[in-house]
């Protein structure tokens, strides 16, 4: 059994390679594939300080690696998982494969895992004389308070409306059985690891004898790989039970009072809920014929049966890339890698089965196929890769109908369920740009004066930590719960947390003492009485109106001592700080923040008709530069910040690179943004989003490569200011330089969206008037036009910059062959000096 | 109107404009939302268990009525609270053939009388279901619910068949008058 295993998996890898040539189209060709002899010199040459926390094997790896090169160049896309493969299928020690290559992949879901996609199911009903009363529940009772949530799966005024939705989270402890077995399992899977790596570099355990084959073999696969790739957790206790609700109310003349309300809701900690919408209506609906737990079984069984397993586990970089991008083609690869390594098991399994029943015709390969795609359509493609790989499709069985699901792939933290922040700010737009209303004053909100723009305020509100409300009278309650979510993805942006965990998505009068104990939240509600008690928020967000209220009974922001420091040493521009003592008037008609200007791009972008994604972007872009902009603030004022680490590192390692931090154009410019800020950096402070933000950068810092070299810094540099051509040299030759592997490369990526300039700055590279910087810019290039994101970067580039390129590229081979025929005629070998 | 900016400059940050707020309160099945959609629609609807509440405006003799209606449930009752303050008037819903709840009536009435935030409001109590056989007359509902216990508050008790409207005007009529004479006040 064990060998047979063994067989298997190896065999595994090697046919991934194999088959790898086949599937990769011509869409995945680069446009420009001139492969440079001259680059094994040049690696050899460049000593490589080592920078990742699991250092190179020597030298071993390193002509590995140019081997590797020489290879690429062949099936240019695909090079470089093939790279990674190969060296797998050479028995290379595996912590070598993380540092070079993407890492072998995952699923995100994997199959025989034991998490469950829904944990619960549960039925609630209005009864006439009780109020609402749980039915059922199912695989077994929740543990909690089955009344509280009764209430909240049978929103206010659900009696005006034949259906309704709620969100709702629950935060559920796992029992301390679940947790200590979960722990256990993950000791054992990291030990047996470990053992196996020792074992290769040839430390033998004196336990290795026990159990090693025997356990279940894939657990590898298993991703709990802390050391390498997990995001961080936000360390606030265990991951949030999200409830989708769905509530029907039935006209029934036969009944007592007419009518009968019935709720079936959903629990599960995947934050992609809404997949199970369509299921919920079909669930519930049967649910009203037969009112028997069998029904909920039913439904339970059919959701957790879905199969996720090819969907690719990304990393950190990718998820960011990914998420960020709006090409319908970033990481196809890794789709197809799933399916290939799918097929290969699927093909060895049959293997083994041949035997018994030799009459067995060998069975078609199965081919894979674009979703949408003809082949796919008329039946013929067994696999299907997505039609764009934001979203993963699969299906659910329900009583025998498929029932099509897209599950999104780039999970950020604090994006749950489906919302849009375009449809959030308009809601609040509108009727500012008609009727503007002035804002009473406050330090924390009004950061451009009386009539900064509501969803100014509205984040402002959030990220200073204030009691945020959405009230929709009149409205389902699923739209109110819609804007709350929205609302935390606003303020979130995928980089800061402690929002969701504070929202209550739908909330009603019957939780408001407990509501009141949390100090900050977001939450929604449909009863206008939240608006008569403005000592319950301190901001209102009226969504029918769209307009935005700001408490009266809002507690003032206090004078901190960073806010006073920061007149002290700009006492030139203390006056256009607006703290609670000033007017405010003097900072509210420039728009020191931005955020004015900032708006109305994203409005004009609105306008133009910008999809959801460009818009999540953007505000992604400015939750970003909020956070630079309080790590440079207190660093200016402070001497120090935990919001940015690696100042330190960098003086000790690299030489070359300079700098850290946000980028302005000169001093003044700085002075004047962050006074516009110090208010709201200050309310920022000793919120519960500052602090799991500073424990999300230490711990990402430990997986993030180029570690002590701020590339946002250097290339914010390029785009902003005005530099001398040595000055720009020096980044260039540090990009260069240091940018090299694939994780390197995705970070630099994600510091040049696509969205905003791509690659365009760094290609200017090609025409400084150093001839060196231009070859290491066209290098660099094209180790990004071989990456796997990176080829839809180059492919956006302009054709300006690719002639460039191309024409550089001729130069640098001209030089070579030159080169080469000189040595020749000196009577050197050149095979020598290349390593192949 | 020069008289009345005054007042609703006054409250108007608390209320909004000119709006008097009521709300409206009872055991469950007493006829509450019936009233409420017969006032604002005079239409009778059939209706069903409110869950959570409702809330209409309408306009009654010049007055911007914004009625609240909150479901009766046992269990909903301690929500009733939240609903106080800022109320003007009280509308308490009792079902006149209810016998065996007429304590458990009362019970709630005082409980939500005794309220701080409710001391200055107006009492109106509909004796509703008048139609039905052996409901109790607008006497036997004072003394049911010991309505002689309360000292300064305005209170009237008024008799009504709701589905078929009768006796809601009327109760409405005092209503909108005292709410006129503690404008005054």
């Amino acid at each position: 059994m064990a060998t047979g295993q063994h067989g298997l998996a190896s065999l595994r890898r090697t046919s991934s390679v194999a088959n790898y040539t086949n599937s990769a189209g011509p869409r995945h060709r680069r446009s420009f594939s001139t492969i440079p002899p001259s680059r094994s010199n040049e690696m050899l040459q460049t000593a490589r300080p080592t920078r990742s926390p699991q250092p190179p094997a020597g030298m071993a790896s390193e002509m590995d690696r140019t081997s590797d090169i020489s290879a690429k160049g062949m099936t240019a896309s695909t090079g470089v998982s093939s790279q990674h493969s190969s060296l797998s299928a050479n028995a290379q020690p595996r912590n070598d494969a993380a540092v070079r290559g993407p890492r072998r992949l995952r699923s995100q879901y994997p199959r025989g895992s034991s998490e469950q996609h829904v944990e619960y199911i549960l039925v609630a009903s209005f009864d006439i004389d009780r109020g609402p009363v749980m039915e059922h529940q199912y695989p077994v009772a929740i543990t909690g308070d089955e009344h509280m949530l009764a209430e909240l799966m049978l929103p206010d005024q659900a009696h005006v409306r034949n259906q309704d939705w709620t969100i709702f989270f629950l935060h559920k402890d796992t029992s301390q059985e679940e947790d200590d077995a979960e722990r256990r399992a993950k000791q054992e899977r990291r030990a047996r690891r470990n053992r196996k790596r020792d074992r290769a570099k040839g430390i033998i355990h004196e336990s290795d004898d026990e159990d090693e084959e025997g356990g279940a073999l894939d657990d590898d696969d298993w991703d709990d790989d802390v050391s390498t790739d997990s995001e961080p957790e936000g360390g606030e206790g265990p991951p949030l039970v999200y409830v989708l609700n769905l509530v029907n109310t039935k006209q029934d003349k036969t009944v007592k009072r007419g009518a009968v309300v019935k709720a079936m809701a959903i629990c599960t900690r995947h934050p992609f809920l809404h997949i199970y919408k369509p299921l919920l209506l079909l669930a519930l609906e049967e649910y009203f014929k037969s009112p028997v737990p069998e029904t909920l079984a039913m439904l339970y069984n059919a959701v957790n049966e879905m199969d996720l397993s090819l969907m690719p586990k990304l990393s950190h970089l990718e998820r960011h890339l990914l998420q960020a991008s709006d090409n319908k083609d970033l990481f196809v690869e890794k789709f197809e890698q799933m399916i290939q390594a799918r097929i290969a098991e699927e093909a060895g399994r049959e293997d083994v089965l041949q035997p018994f029943d030799a009459s067995n015709e060998p069975l078609k390969r199965p081919s894979i196929f674009r979703s949408g795609s003809r082949a796919h359509i008329e039946g013929h493609a067994a696999y299907v890769v997505p039609r764009d790989t934001h979203e993963f499709e699969s299906k659910v069985m329900y009583k025998g109908i498929p029932i099509p699901i897209k599950v999104p792939v780039a999970v950020m933290p604090e994006i749950v369920g489906d919302f849009s922040l375009i449809k959030l700010i308009q809601n609040f737009s509108d009727p500012h740009t008609k009727s503007p209303q002035a804002f009473p004053l406050h330090p924390h909100l009004t950061t451009n004066g009386p009539n900064t723009h509501p969803i100014i305020v509205l984040i402002n509100a959030l990220l200073t930590q204030k009691r945020v409300i959405f009230l929709g009278h009149n409205m389902p309650s699923g739209e109110v719960a819609e804007a709350v979510l929205a609302a935390c993805a606003l303020a979130s942006g995928g980089i800061l947390r402690g929002f969701t965990r504070y929202a209550f998505p739908y909330t009603d009068l019957t939780k408001i003492d407990d509501l009141l104990k949390v100090p900050g939240f977001i939450a929604g509600v449909t009863n206008p009485t939240f608006e008569h008690h403005p000592e319950w928020w301190d901001l209102l967000c009226d969504l029918p109106t769209g307009k935005m209220k700001i408490s009266s009974k809002i507690e003032a922001a206090p004078i901190t001592e960073g806010l006073v420091y920061f007149q002290q040493q700009n006492p030139a521009y203390a006056n256009l700080v607006h703290s609670s003592s000033s007017s405010g008037s003097s900072s509210s008609n420039n728009d020191l923040t931005g955020d004015a200007a900032f708006m109305a791009d994203v409005l004009r972008s609105i306008a133009t008709r910008a999809g959801e994604r460009v818009i999540r972007a953007k505000w992604r872009a400015w939750v970003l530069k909020f956070t630079r902009i309080a790590a440079a603030f207190e660093e200016s004022v402070y001497g120090t910040s935990a919001l940015y680490i690696g100042s330190d590192e960098q003086e000790a390692h690299l030489a070359g690179a300079h700098g850290h931090g946000y980028v302005w154009v000169d001093e003044a410019t700085k002075a004047k943004e962050l006074a516009g800020n110090v208010t709201r950096i200050e309310g920022w402070r000793n919120t519960r989003s500052y602090y799991s933000f500073i424990q999300d950068v230490a711990q990402l810092y430990t997986i993030r490569p180029l570690k002590g070299l701020d590339l946002a810094h250097l290339h914010d540099r390029l785009r902003a200011q005005r530099l001398t051509p040595a000055q720009s040299k020096e980044i260039y030759d540090t990009l260069a330089k240091y940018v090299r592997s694939y994780d390197e490369i995705c970070l630099l990526l994600s510091v040049a969206p696509e969205s905003q300039a791509g690659l365009f700055y760094i290609a200017l590279g090609l025409f400084h008037k150093d001839r060196d910087v231009r070859f290491k810019t066209a290098e660099l290039l094209e180790r990004i036009a071989e990456h796997e994101a990176g080829q839809h970067w180059w492919r956006a580039l302009s054709r300006f910059e690719k002639l460039a390129y191309v024409r550089i590229k001729r130069e640098a081979e001209a030089e070579v062959k030159a080169k080469l025929e000189k040595e020749e005629r000196d009577g050197f070998s050149p095979v020598e000096r290349r390593i192949s | 109107m020069g008289a009345s900016m005054s007042i609703s400059s006054l409250f108007g940050k608390l209320f909004g404009s000119k709006e008097v707020r009521i709300l409206m309160l009872g055991l469950d099945a007493a006829g509450k939302t019936t009233i409420l959609y017969k006032l604002k629609l005079n239409q009778t609807m059939t209706t069903i268990p409110t869950v959570g509440f409702n809330v209409e405006t309408f306009t009654y003799k010049n007055i911007k009525f914004n009625m609240w209606d909150v479901g009766g449930q046992d269990k909903i009752r301690p929500l009733w609270r939240h609903y106080y303050s800022g109320t003007q008037g009280l509308v308490f819903v009792v079902d006149s053939s209810d016998h065996a709840r007429i304590k458990e009536a009362r019970t709630e009435l005082h409980r939500i009388l005794n309220d701080l935030e409710m001391s200055d409001c107006l009492l109106l109590v509909f004796a509703n279901k008048q139609d039905i056989q052996g409901a109790m007359d607008i006497k036997t509902i004072t003394k049911e619910l010991e309505l002689s216990k309360l000292e300064k508050r305005p209170w009237f008790v008024q008799p009504a068949i709701a589905i078929q409207g009768e006796g809601l005007t009327e109760g409405f009529g005092w209503l909108s008058d005292n709410i006129k004479n503690m404008a005054k006040k």
